[in-house]
């Protein structure tokens, strides 16, 4: 028995075309929330269903609960929940019906009222499959995943398609099964969801892991606390000449100029001198701190919801 | 109890289909009330000729009436233009008329099967009738018996139908309800999600096949109710028998599907590879007709192919009460044939 929940060396899978997953580790500690962020195509779910035993690896070890695939499959399916990235199901089965058949699956399980209530899903508990709409379908596949009463939970993406309320209800979900000990691993693409509920994150990219930490170290180590915005009336102007002159890094997003600096105070008035002699037309200046939407792009050079 | 359960929800889910379900079950119904009607259900085909009037009825015509009605032919007299109106329109199968010292038969080239045989009664009355016209004694007639290949005694079409149809229900149960279903399951990755939980593979495979077991062997007793209750048709051999056979057979084209679904990646792809194997083991297997008349060569390959021995042996069974120890070349073929697309099968089946 080891106190990690999962740990990872060396994963990799290889598509006929690209490299999904190139040697990635991790470790996840019991009683952890875990998150894997990463742009589209990152290969966050591929390193999941390999995880899963859905995908086989091409080569790498993984050990789940202190368990290894090779020996203690059946083991492992009946100790994980998985939430897929998109769950397919029977399209004439109820929710209810659906609980109770995969509970059966399992040695221990969940109460299905009780599931119900958990995603509050008893109002559709027996409406058809196809009749659900995707959000009401998306908590389904998570009273799935937590059929079985896991130790260990992973979730592909379990907010997409959610609305807010039915959101924040996922993240109590999350905080109550860390607070009954269980390890959740999950993906997201919303930087407010991973700040607030993982207790560690990794960044995905092309394959690799290009930073682990805490939320709070993630943006600590990017040595730029803060954030000068300069917003404009449509699109933004190119920012180049500006930039020289400023002697300062100017990224252009949209409809805004983001200027990251460790000392806003001191940038402000001779930002906005500045701004002044080149007649730079913006509208407002806002000053905030950097959030791991910043991390993520200092890291990928790439907007998370691109 | 895990089977057990898998087994009763594939019931359940199937049972909320409805249309599925009762086209399932209705459709060899249909084919077996529609063909075995219009082809004959009861006293065989009726054979008819059309007789154009003559101007001045003299005895000869009388006689060859006479001797037309004793072979029991149909005979719809009209007069000429009326005849020949009708032919033109392509009714007529065979038009008699009067000319010279005799006659003149033509024949619908359209419809030679029944032609054919209706000039052969024709020429029999003629000979009869002018026999009796010149006193001499009527030519006598070969006795004609009509009966089944295993000499069962006399049985209609619906009862060559019949077998047939139960063997065409398993082929398309086997490539459609079990293939397309399981590509269909791991297109849209209804397999994934199963393959996540620790139920074995195998109990969920197996649920499957039982419930579609049971399918066949529901539809199998509507149809031979309807027969029974419609055309008198009877199993003429042991219901122990018919259920191994019937049992060889779903395993046999279960596995077709399972087989064939491996070479599939869409539906779409499996929809023309299905038709590509179906639509030739239906024409071609003698379901709806024999295949006297092909060549040789097409006769000694569908011979090989698993549905038309299948048939064969349903056929000597259930229509001659045949028992299955002079069938063990048939019954091989169809067993070799599961035992390849079992093991292909199992080779080529894939989760996701
Ligand atoms: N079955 C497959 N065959 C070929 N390529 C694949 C397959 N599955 C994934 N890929 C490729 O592997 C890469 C990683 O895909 P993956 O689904 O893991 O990304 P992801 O990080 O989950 O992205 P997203 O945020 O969009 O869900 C992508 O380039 C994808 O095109
Ligand atoms: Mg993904």
């Amino acid at each position: 028995m080891t106190d990690s929940a999962l740990r990872i060396r060396g994963l990799r899978k290889a598509f006929a075309k690209v490299v999904a997953v190139d040697g990635v580790d991790l470790e996840v500690a019991r009683g952890e929330v875990f998150g894997l962020l990463g742009p589209n195509g990152a290969g966050k779910t591929t390193t999941f269903e390999i995880i899963e035993g859905l995908t086989l690896a091409d080569a790498g070890d993984i050990e789940i609960l202190g368990l290894t695939w090779a020996r203690q499959g059946r083991e492992i399916r009946s100790r994980i929940g998985v939430q897929l990235q998109s769950t397919s199901l029977f399209n004439k089965i109820t929710p209810r019906e659906a609980l109770d058949l995969y509970g059966s699956y399992y040695p221990k399980r969940r109460d299905t009222q009780e599931l119900l209530e958990l995603v509050q899903l008893v109002d559709k508990a027996d409406a058809y499959h196809i009749t659900l709409s995707g959000g009401q379908q998306q908590r389904l596949a998570l009273a799935l995943a937590l059929v079985n009463d896991p130790e260990l939970v992973f979730l592909d993406e379990p907010t997409t398609g959610l609305d807010p309320q039915a959101r924040r209800s996922l993240w109590d979900v999350v905080r109550r099964m860390k607070g009954e000990g269980r390890t959740v691993v999950l993906t997201t693409h919303y930087m407010d969801e991973a700040e607030a509920l993982c207790d560690r994150l990794a960044i995905m990219d092309h394959g690799q892991v290009i930073a682990t930490g805490t939320p709070a170290s993630l943006i600590s180590d990017l040595a730029i606390p803060s954030v000068v915005e300069l917003t404009f009336d449509g699109d933004a102007p190119d920012p180049t000449a500006f930039a020289a002159k400023l002697g300062q890094a100017v990224e252009r997003r949209t409809d805004l100029w983001e200027i990251p600096t460790p000392d806003p105070k001191a940038l402000l008035n001779h930002l906005l001198e500045a701004a002044e002699s080149a007649a730079v037309p913006f509208l407002q200046v806002h000053i905030r701190r950097a959030t791991l939407e910043d991390v993520f792009l200092h890291r990928t050079g790439r907007s998370l919801r691109e | 109890m895990m089977l057990w359960r898998q087994f009763a929800m594939e019931w359940r889910l199937y049972s909320r289909d409805r249309a599925a379900m009762f086209w399932t079950m209705a459709f060899p119904v249909i084919l077996l009330l529609f063909f075995g009607t219009i082809l004959g259900g009861g006293d065989g085909l009726k054979l008819s000729v059309v007789r154009v009037q003559s101007q001045a009825p003299g005895p000869r015509d009388a006689a060859l009436d006479q001797a037309l009605a004793d072979l029991q032919l149909k005979v719809q007299a009209l007069p000429k233009a009326e005849a020949e109106a009708r032919w033109s329109r392509g009714e007529t199968v065979a038009l008699l008329e009067p000319e010279g010292e005799g006659y003149r038969l033509r024949l619908n080239s359209y419809l030679m099967a029944q032609a054919g045989a209706t000039a052969g009664l024709v020429n029999q009355a003629w000979l009869v009738a002018q026999a009796r016209l010149s006193g001499a004694p009527e030519p006598l007639r070969i006795p004609a018996q009509v009966e089944s290949p295993g000499r069962k005694r006399a049985t209609n079409y619906a009862s060559f139908l019949l077998p047939g149809l139960l063997g065409l229900n398993l082929v398309s149960m086997g490539l459609f309800s079990v293939g397309m279903v399981n590509v269909s399951y791991r297109e849209k990755g209804k397999f994934r999600r199963l393959a996540v939980t620790p139920l074995p593979k195998w109990i969920f495979l197996l649920g499957q096949v039982l419930h579609r077991l049971t399918v066949t062997v529901i539809q199998a007793g509507i149809l031979l109710l309807v027969g029974r209750l419609v055309f008198g048709i009877q199993n003429q051999g042991s219901f122990l028998n018919l259920l191994l056979i019937m049992t060889l057979g779903t395993g046999c084209f279960m596995a077709f599907g399972f087989a064939l679904s491996g070479f599939a990646e869409t539906s779409e792809g499996y929809a023309a590879l299905s038709n590509l194997v179906f639509l030739p083991l239906m024409m071609l297997s003698g379901i709806y007709f024999t295949l006297d008349a092909a060549p040789t060569w097409l006769q000694h390959a569908v011979a090989v192919m698993p549905l038309a021995p299948f048939v064969r042996v349903l056929r000597a069974v259930f229509n001659d009460g045949a028992g299955l120890a002079g069938h063990g070349l048939g019954l091989a073929i169809v067993a070799a044939w599961g035992f390849a697309a079992f093991i292909l099968a199992v080779r080529r089946f894939r989760w996701a």
